[in-house]
Protein backbone atom coordinates (compact mmCIF):
# COMPACT_ATOMS: atom_id res chain seq x y z
CA UNK A 1 0.00 0.00 0.00
CA UNK A 2 1.39 3.38 -0.82
CA UNK A 3 2.25 5.60 1.77
CA UNK A 4 -1.00 7.85 2.41
CA UNK A 5 -0.81 11.39 3.00
CA UNK A 6 -2.83 13.94 5.38
CA UNK A 7 -5.45 15.28 3.23
CA UNK A 8 -7.49 17.61 5.46
CA UNK A 9 -6.36 21.01 6.30
CA UNK A 10 -6.98 22.75 9.52
CA UNK A 11 -7.53 25.47 7.09
CA UNK A 12 -10.21 27.51 5.19
CA UNK A 13 -10.62 30.70 3.06
CA UNK A 14 -13.31 32.36 4.09
CA UNK A 15 -12.92 35.23 1.54
CA UNK A 16 -13.76 38.70 1.74
CA UNK A 17 -11.80 42.35 1.53
CA UNK A 18 -10.48 44.66 4.08
CA UNK A 19 -9.61 47.79 3.52
CA UNK A 20 -8.30 50.98 5.85
CA UNK A 21 -7.43 54.41 4.52
CA UNK A 22 -5.74 57.02 6.92
CA UNK A 23 -6.32 60.87 7.00
CA UNK A 24 -5.12 64.09 8.44
CA UNK A 25 -7.70 63.41 11.22
CA UNK A 26 -9.71 60.33 10.39
CA UNK A 27 -9.16 56.68 9.91
CA UNK A 28 -11.96 54.80 7.46
CA UNK A 29 -11.95 50.88 8.13
CA UNK A 30 -14.13 48.90 6.06
CA UNK A 31 -14.58 45.50 4.98
CA UNK A 32 -17.21 43.74 3.89
CA UNK A 33 -19.71 41.50 4.76
CA UNK A 34 -20.23 37.94 2.63
CA UNK A 35 -18.32 34.61 4.62
CA UNK A 36 -18.02 31.83 2.04
CA UNK A 37 -16.06 28.86 1.30
CA UNK A 38 -15.15 27.07 -1.76
CA UNK A 39 -17.57 28.80 -3.45
CA UNK A 40 -21.08 28.60 -1.40
CA UNK A 41 -21.96 31.66 0.23
CA UNK A 42 -22.12 30.56 4.02
CA UNK A 43 -23.59 34.08 4.83
CA UNK A 44 -24.54 37.84 3.69
CA UNK A 45 -24.35 39.44 7.26
CA UNK A 46 -20.88 38.68 8.58
CA UNK A 47 -18.87 41.29 10.06
CA UNK A 48 -15.19 41.47 9.75
CA UNK A 49 -14.52 44.27 11.67
CA UNK A 50 -13.56 44.85 16.22
CA UNK A 51 -12.85 47.72 18.09
CA UNK A 52 -10.23 46.48 20.30
CA UNK A 53 -9.98 50.03 21.94
CA UNK A 54 -11.48 53.51 21.47
CA UNK A 55 -8.99 54.54 18.68
CA UNK A 56 -8.00 51.27 17.66
CA UNK A 57 -10.22 49.36 14.75
CA UNK A 58 -8.95 46.04 13.32
CA UNK A 59 -10.57 44.36 10.08
CA UNK A 60 -9.43 41.29 8.83
CA UNK A 61 -9.80 38.96 6.20
CA UNK A 62 -8.99 34.98 5.80
CA UNK A 63 -9.92 32.25 7.97
CA UNK A 64 -12.73 33.49 10.45
CA UNK A 65 -11.87 30.67 13.23
CA UNK A 66 -8.67 32.21 13.49
CA UNK A 67 -9.68 35.91 13.18
CA UNK A 68 -12.61 35.09 15.85
CA UNK A 69 -9.68 33.32 18.47
CA UNK A 70 -6.85 36.12 17.34
CA UNK A 71 -10.05 39.10 18.24
CA UNK A 72 -10.50 37.30 21.92
CA UNK A 73 -6.98 37.10 22.52
CA UNK A 74 -6.33 40.75 22.08
CA UNK A 75 -9.41 42.10 23.98
CA UNK A 76 -8.14 39.95 26.86
CA UNK A 77 -4.70 41.43 26.71
CA UNK A 78 -6.25 45.10 25.97
CA UNK A 79 -8.69 44.27 29.37
CA UNK A 80 -5.32 43.26 31.42
CA UNK A 81 -3.35 46.38 29.97
CA UNK A 82 -6.53 48.52 31.00
CA UNK A 83 -6.29 47.11 34.49
CA UNK A 84 -2.34 47.23 34.96
CA UNK A 85 -2.09 51.11 33.11
CA UNK A 86 -5.31 52.73 33.79
CA UNK A 87 -5.90 53.75 30.31
CA UNK A 88 -6.34 52.73 27.19
CA UNK A 89 -4.49 51.31 24.35
CA UNK A 90 -2.58 52.98 21.99
CA UNK A 91 -3.20 52.49 18.60
CA UNK A 92 0.26 51.74 17.75
CA UNK A 93 0.81 50.14 21.33
CA UNK A 94 -2.30 47.96 19.61
CA UNK A 95 -0.28 47.35 16.39
CA UNK A 96 2.82 46.51 18.28
CA UNK A 97 0.38 43.52 20.38
CA UNK A 98 -0.88 42.42 17.24
CA UNK A 99 2.63 41.91 15.38
CA UNK A 100 4.02 39.97 19.01
CA UNK A 101 0.41 38.05 19.18
CA UNK A 102 0.73 36.78 15.22
CA UNK A 103 4.41 35.70 15.56
CA UNK A 104 3.73 33.63 18.43
CA UNK A 105 1.89 31.35 16.41
CA UNK A 106 5.07 31.67 14.23
CA UNK A 107 4.71 27.53 13.60
CA UNK A 108 1.00 26.98 13.59
CA UNK A 109 -0.08 30.35 12.39
CA UNK A 110 -3.65 32.35 12.36
CA UNK A 111 -4.65 32.50 8.99
CA UNK A 112 -5.84 36.17 9.34
CA UNK A 113 -4.39 38.94 6.86
CA UNK A 114 -5.47 42.01 9.53
CA UNK A 115 -5.52 45.75 8.86
CA UNK A 116 -5.39 47.81 11.89
CA UNK A 117 -6.74 51.54 12.07
CA UNK A 118 -7.03 54.27 14.41
CA UNK A 119 -5.89 57.77 15.63
CA UNK A 120 -2.38 58.00 16.99
CA UNK A 121 -1.36 59.79 20.14
CA UNK A 122 -1.36 63.19 18.45
CA UNK A 123 -5.42 62.65 16.93
CA UNK A 124 -3.76 61.66 12.94
CA UNK A 125 -4.99 58.77 11.19
CA UNK A 126 -2.81 56.35 10.97
CA UNK A 127 -3.01 52.59 9.29
CA UNK A 128 -1.14 49.59 9.88
CA UNK A 129 -0.92 46.33 7.63
CA UNK A 130 0.02 42.89 8.15
CA UNK A 131 0.84 39.82 7.44
CA UNK A 132 -0.12 36.10 8.45
CA UNK A 133 3.08 36.02 10.89
CA UNK A 134 3.62 39.42 11.96
CA UNK A 135 4.95 41.64 9.72
CA UNK A 136 3.88 44.79 9.63
CA UNK A 137 4.24 48.50 8.51
CA UNK A 138 2.63 51.90 9.46
CA UNK A 139 1.08 53.14 5.87
CA UNK A 140 -1.08 56.07 4.77
CA UNK A 141 -3.61 53.04 3.46
CA UNK A 142 -4.00 49.62 2.82
CA UNK A 143 -5.91 46.56 1.24
CA UNK A 144 -5.81 42.59 2.30
CA UNK A 145 -8.18 39.76 0.71
CA UNK A 146 -9.51 38.29 -2.22
CA UNK A 147 -9.70 42.09 -3.36
CA UNK A 148 -6.95 43.38 -2.51
CA UNK A 149 -4.92 43.03 -5.49
CA UNK A 150 -7.98 44.72 -7.25
CA UNK A 151 -8.41 47.59 -4.95
CA UNK A 152 -4.64 48.81 -4.06
CA UNK A 153 -3.62 50.12 -7.82
CA UNK A 154 -6.68 52.13 -7.70
CA UNK A 155 -5.42 53.37 -3.99
CA UNK A 156 -2.51 54.31 -5.31
CA UNK A 157 -3.52 56.53 -7.79
CA UNK A 158 -6.47 57.89 -6.04
CA UNK A 159 -4.99 58.78 -2.84
CA UNK A 160 -3.23 61.48 -3.69
CA UNK A 161 -0.77 59.96 -1.02
CA UNK A 162 2.65 59.86 -1.08
CA UNK A 163 3.22 56.06 -2.65
CA UNK A 164 4.49 53.88 -0.34
CA UNK A 165 6.98 52.85 -3.19
CA UNK A 166 8.51 55.43 -3.16
CA UNK A 167 12.25 56.44 -1.68
CA UNK A 168 12.73 57.99 0.78
CA UNK A 169 9.45 56.93 2.92
CA UNK A 170 7.20 59.79 2.97
CA UNK A 171 4.42 60.43 5.55
CA UNK A 172 1.57 58.63 4.17
CA UNK A 173 -1.97 59.68 5.25
CA UNK A 174 -3.92 61.16 2.27
CA UNK A 175 -5.21 64.81 1.99
CA UNK A 176 -9.01 63.84 0.97
CA UNK A 177 -11.09 64.75 3.26
CA UNK A 178 -13.19 62.49 5.10
CA UNK A 179 -16.12 62.68 2.72
CA UNK A 180 -13.80 62.26 -0.62
CA UNK A 181 -12.08 59.36 1.24
CA UNK A 182 -15.61 57.61 2.11
CA UNK A 183 -16.61 57.81 -1.07
CA UNK A 184 -13.78 56.42 -2.61
CA UNK A 185 -14.03 53.11 0.01
CA UNK A 186 -17.61 52.89 -1.57
CA UNK A 187 -16.09 52.96 -5.34
CA UNK A 188 -13.53 50.52 -4.12
CA UNK A 189 -16.04 47.92 -2.92
CA UNK A 190 -18.21 48.16 -5.78
CA UNK A 191 -15.12 47.53 -8.64
CA UNK A 192 -14.18 44.84 -6.45
CA UNK A 193 -17.63 43.01 -6.04
CA UNK A 194 -17.88 43.55 -9.90
CA UNK A 195 -14.38 41.24 -10.28
CA UNK A 196 -14.20 39.06 -7.11
CA UNK A 197 -16.49 36.32 -6.62
CA UNK A 198 -15.33 36.38 -2.61
CA UNK A 199 -16.22 40.32 -2.30
CA UNK A 200 -20.22 41.48 -2.05
CA UNK A 201 -23.53 41.66 -0.37
CA UNK A 202 -22.95 44.29 1.75
CA UNK A 203 -20.01 46.67 2.98
CA UNK A 204 -19.58 48.16 6.68
CA UNK A 205 -17.48 51.02 6.67
CA UNK A 206 -16.37 52.34 10.36
CA UNK A 207 -14.95 56.29 10.21
CA UNK A 208 -12.71 57.10 13.96
CA UNK A 209 -12.20 60.63 14.17
CA UNK A 210 -12.14 63.20 16.93
CA UNK A 211 -15.88 63.35 17.48
CA UNK A 212 -15.64 59.39 18.07
CA UNK A 213 -16.48 56.62 15.83
CA UNK A 214 -19.07 56.41 13.34
CA UNK A 215 -20.82 52.85 11.60
CA UNK A 216 -21.77 53.21 7.90
CA UNK A 217 -23.54 50.20 5.90
CA UNK A 218 -23.60 50.40 2.01
CA UNK A 219 -25.18 47.59 -0.51
CA UNK A 220 -23.57 45.75 -2.60
CA UNK A 221 -24.21 43.28 -5.59
CA UNK A 222 -24.96 39.43 -3.79
CA UNK A 223 -24.04 37.87 -6.87
CA UNK B 1 7.00 29.81 -11.30
CA UNK B 2 4.46 29.62 -14.04
CA UNK B 3 5.29 29.42 -17.21
CA UNK B 4 2.56 32.49 -18.15
CA UNK B 5 5.08 34.18 -15.26
CA UNK B 6 8.25 33.54 -17.60
CA UNK B 7 8.55 36.81 -19.15
CA UNK B 8 6.18 39.19 -17.63
CA UNK B 9 3.43 41.05 -19.31
CA UNK B 10 0.29 43.84 -19.06
CA UNK B 11 -1.81 44.38 -21.40
CA UNK B 12 -5.40 46.36 -22.12
CA UNK B 13 -8.40 47.38 -24.48
CA UNK B 14 -11.10 50.05 -23.65
CA UNK B 15 -13.95 50.84 -25.84
CA UNK B 16 -14.33 54.20 -26.32
CA UNK B 17 -17.15 56.41 -28.64
CA UNK B 18 -16.49 55.54 -31.68
CA UNK B 19 -12.56 54.78 -30.67
CA UNK B 20 -10.74 52.35 -28.66
CA UNK B 21 -7.25 52.54 -27.09
CA UNK B 22 -5.25 49.12 -26.60
CA UNK B 23 -2.23 49.75 -24.40
CA UNK B 24 0.85 47.22 -22.95
CA UNK B 25 3.80 47.63 -20.42
CA UNK B 26 7.50 47.60 -21.95
CA UNK B 27 9.44 44.74 -19.85
CA UNK B 28 10.84 41.95 -21.19
CA UNK B 29 12.16 39.81 -18.64
CA UNK B 30 13.52 36.00 -17.55
CA UNK B 31 11.98 35.62 -14.89
CA UNK B 32 13.44 38.43 -12.01
CA UNK B 33 15.89 39.72 -14.51
CA UNK B 34 14.90 42.71 -16.85
CA UNK B 35 16.32 41.96 -20.60
CA UNK B 36 14.71 44.57 -22.34
CA UNK B 37 12.82 47.56 -21.59
CA UNK B 38 11.37 48.54 -25.24
CA UNK B 39 9.63 45.08 -26.31
CA UNK B 40 6.93 45.44 -28.24
CA UNK B 41 3.88 43.24 -27.08
CA UNK B 42 0.91 45.13 -29.59
CA UNK B 43 1.12 44.22 -32.96
CA UNK B 44 -0.74 45.94 -35.93
CA UNK B 45 -2.84 43.40 -38.45
CA UNK B 46 -4.15 46.25 -40.47
CA UNK B 47 -5.01 49.86 -39.77
CA UNK B 48 -8.30 49.45 -38.18
CA UNK B 49 -6.56 45.79 -36.16
CA UNK B 50 -4.68 45.19 -33.52
CA UNK B 51 -3.56 42.44 -31.73
CA UNK B 52 -1.59 42.44 -28.00
CA UNK B 53 -0.31 39.04 -27.07
CA UNK B 54 0.48 38.36 -23.33
CA UNK B 55 2.61 35.51 -21.81
CA UNK B 56 5.34 33.34 -23.16
CA UNK B 57 7.61 36.02 -25.38
CA UNK B 58 9.00 33.31 -28.20
CA UNK B 59 5.26 32.13 -28.31
CA UNK B 60 3.62 35.61 -28.91
CA UNK B 61 6.37 36.40 -31.32
CA UNK B 62 5.74 33.55 -33.32
CA UNK B 63 1.98 33.05 -33.28
CA UNK B 64 1.97 36.91 -34.18
CA UNK B 65 3.84 35.36 -37.15
CA UNK B 66 1.86 33.17 -38.41
CA UNK B 67 -1.42 35.64 -37.60
CA UNK B 68 -0.08 38.16 -39.74
CA UNK B 69 1.08 35.28 -42.46
CA UNK B 70 -2.73 34.11 -42.64
CA UNK B 71 -3.62 37.34 -42.84
CA UNK B 72 -1.65 38.62 -45.42
CA UNK B 73 -3.32 35.56 -47.76
CA UNK B 74 -6.29 36.44 -46.93
CA UNK B 75 -6.31 39.71 -48.07
CA UNK B 76 -4.78 38.36 -51.18
CA UNK B 77 -8.34 36.21 -51.86
CA UNK B 78 -10.43 38.22 -51.09
CA UNK B 79 -8.77 41.55 -52.29
CA UNK B 80 -10.01 43.44 -48.46
CA UNK B 81 -8.92 43.20 -45.05
CA UNK B 82 -10.24 41.00 -42.29
CA UNK B 83 -12.83 42.27 -39.92
CA UNK B 84 -11.71 42.33 -36.25
CA UNK B 85 -14.70 39.24 -35.27
CA UNK B 86 -13.21 37.09 -38.32
CA UNK B 87 -10.26 37.79 -37.15
CA UNK B 88 -10.81 36.71 -34.21
CA UNK B 89 -12.21 33.71 -34.34
CA UNK B 90 -8.88 33.04 -37.08
CA UNK B 91 -7.23 33.22 -33.68
CA UNK B 92 -9.24 30.82 -31.45
CA UNK B 93 -9.14 28.30 -34.49
CA UNK B 94 -5.43 29.05 -34.44
CA UNK B 95 -5.01 28.54 -30.79
CA UNK B 96 -7.49 25.41 -30.42
CA UNK B 97 -5.25 23.39 -33.21
CA UNK B 98 -2.40 23.01 -30.50
CA UNK B 99 -4.71 22.20 -27.59
CA UNK B 100 -2.95 19.85 -26.18
CA UNK B 101 0.52 21.57 -26.67
CA UNK B 102 -1.07 25.23 -26.58
CA UNK B 103 0.93 27.65 -27.36
CA UNK B 104 1.55 29.64 -23.67
CA UNK B 105 -0.49 33.25 -24.28
CA UNK B 106 -3.06 35.27 -23.92
CA UNK B 107 -4.12 37.61 -26.87
CA UNK B 108 -5.82 40.78 -26.45
CA UNK B 109 -7.63 41.79 -29.95
CA UNK B 110 -9.03 45.37 -30.73
CA UNK B 111 -10.25 46.78 -33.88
CA UNK B 112 -13.18 48.59 -35.71
CA UNK B 113 -15.52 46.75 -37.61
CA UNK B 114 -18.50 47.60 -39.87
CA UNK B 115 -19.07 51.07 -39.33
CA UNK B 116 -16.80 51.71 -37.53
CA UNK B 117 -18.13 50.21 -34.76
CA UNK B 118 -14.88 49.43 -31.71
CA UNK B 119 -14.23 45.62 -31.40
CA UNK B 120 -12.63 44.06 -27.90
CA UNK B 121 -11.67 40.45 -27.09
CA UNK B 122 -9.51 38.53 -25.16
CA UNK B 123 -9.10 34.55 -24.78
CA UNK B 124 -7.21 32.06 -23.20
CA UNK B 125 -4.56 30.06 -24.36
CA UNK B 126 -6.44 27.22 -26.43
CA UNK B 127 -8.95 30.11 -27.56
CA UNK B 128 -11.76 30.39 -25.80
CA UNK B 129 -13.06 33.80 -26.76
CA UNK B 130 -14.20 36.64 -24.14
CA UNK B 131 -16.39 38.92 -25.86
CA UNK B 132 -17.16 42.26 -23.54
CA UNK B 133 -18.04 45.50 -24.01
CA UNK B 134 -16.19 48.04 -22.13
CA UNK B 135 -13.09 46.24 -21.67
CA UNK B 136 -10.28 43.56 -21.70
CA UNK B 137 -7.30 42.85 -19.72
CA UNK B 138 -4.49 40.15 -20.14
CA UNK B 139 -1.31 39.70 -18.51
CA UNK B 140 0.71 38.91 -15.12
CA UNK B 141 -0.59 42.11 -13.80
CA UNK B 142 -4.19 41.30 -14.54
CA UNK B 143 -6.07 41.00 -11.42
CA UNK B 144 -4.37 44.67 -10.76
CA UNK B 145 -5.66 45.55 -14.13
CA UNK B 146 -9.63 44.35 -13.65
CA UNK B 147 -9.90 46.47 -10.55
CA UNK B 148 -8.17 49.51 -11.86
CA UNK B 149 -10.40 49.13 -15.02
CA UNK B 150 -13.86 48.69 -13.03
CA UNK B 151 -13.04 52.11 -11.44
CA UNK B 152 -12.15 54.11 -13.80
CA UNK B 153 -14.15 52.73 -17.15
CA UNK B 154 -17.00 54.73 -17.75
CA UNK B 155 -18.59 54.01 -21.23
CA UNK B 156 -18.59 56.39 -24.61
CA UNK B 157 -15.32 58.16 -23.49
CA UNK B 158 -13.92 60.49 -26.26
CA UNK B 159 -10.47 59.71 -27.59
CA UNK B 160 -8.13 62.34 -25.27
CA UNK B 161 -10.40 61.03 -22.33
CA UNK B 162 -10.37 57.17 -22.67
CA UNK B 163 -6.08 57.81 -23.18
CA UNK B 164 -5.88 59.14 -20.35
CA UNK B 165 -7.61 56.94 -18.42
CA UNK B 166 -6.25 53.49 -20.11
CA UNK B 167 -3.37 54.78 -19.16
CA UNK B 168 -3.67 55.90 -15.72
CA UNK B 169 -5.46 52.20 -15.60
CA UNK B 170 -2.32 50.40 -17.57
CA UNK B 171 0.28 52.92 -14.98
CA UNK B 172 -1.57 51.87 -11.31
CA UNK B 173 -1.54 48.37 -12.41
CA UNK B 174 1.93 47.81 -13.16
CA UNK B 175 3.53 49.49 -10.57
CA UNK B 176 2.09 46.66 -8.12
CA UNK B 177 3.00 44.15 -10.56
CA UNK B 178 6.90 43.09 -10.65
CA UNK B 179 7.04 41.11 -13.65
CA UNK B 180 5.65 44.06 -15.57
CA UNK B 181 6.55 47.92 -16.30
CA UNK B 182 9.63 49.82 -17.46
CA UNK B 183 6.94 52.77 -19.11
CA UNK B 184 3.70 51.93 -21.54
CA UNK B 185 2.79 51.65 -25.10
CA UNK B 186 -0.97 53.29 -26.25
CA UNK B 187 -2.55 52.88 -29.39
CA UNK B 188 -5.47 55.14 -29.76
CA UNK B 189 -7.18 54.49 -32.57
CA UNK B 190 -10.05 56.36 -34.59
CA UNK B 191 -12.47 56.38 -37.60
CA UNK B 192 -9.97 58.29 -39.02
CA UNK B 193 -6.28 57.85 -37.44
CA UNK B 194 -3.86 55.68 -35.02
CA UNK B 195 -2.01 57.46 -32.31
CA UNK B 196 1.03 55.74 -30.86
CA UNK B 197 2.15 57.53 -27.23
CA UNK B 198 4.78 55.94 -25.17
CA UNK B 199 4.23 56.68 -21.21
CA UNK B 200 6.77 57.03 -18.65
CA UNK B 201 5.72 55.34 -15.32
CA UNK B 202 8.05 53.62 -12.84
CA UNK B 203 11.40 52.37 -14.16
CA UNK B 204 11.40 49.28 -12.30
Amino acid sequence: MPKQQANWSPYDNNGGTCVAIAGADYCVIAADTRMSTGYSILTRDYSKIIQLADKSVMASSGFQADVRALQKVLAARHLIYQHQHNKQMSCPAMAQLLSNTLYFKRFFPYYAFNVLGGLDSEGKGCVFTYDAVGSYERVGYSAQGSGATLITPFLDNQLKSPSPLLLPAKDAVTPLSEIEAIDLVKTCFASATERDIYTGDKVEMLVLNANGIRREVMELRKD
Amino acid sequence: MSIFEYNGSALVAMVGKNCFAIASDRRLGVQLQTIATDFQKIYRIHHKLFIGLAGLATDAQTLYQRLVFRHKLYHLREERDMKPETFASLVSAVLYEKRFGPYFCQPVIAGLGDDDKPFICTMDSIGAKELAKDFVVAGTASESLYGACESMFKPDMEAEELFETISQALISSVDRDCLSGWGGHVYLVTPTEVTERILKGRMD
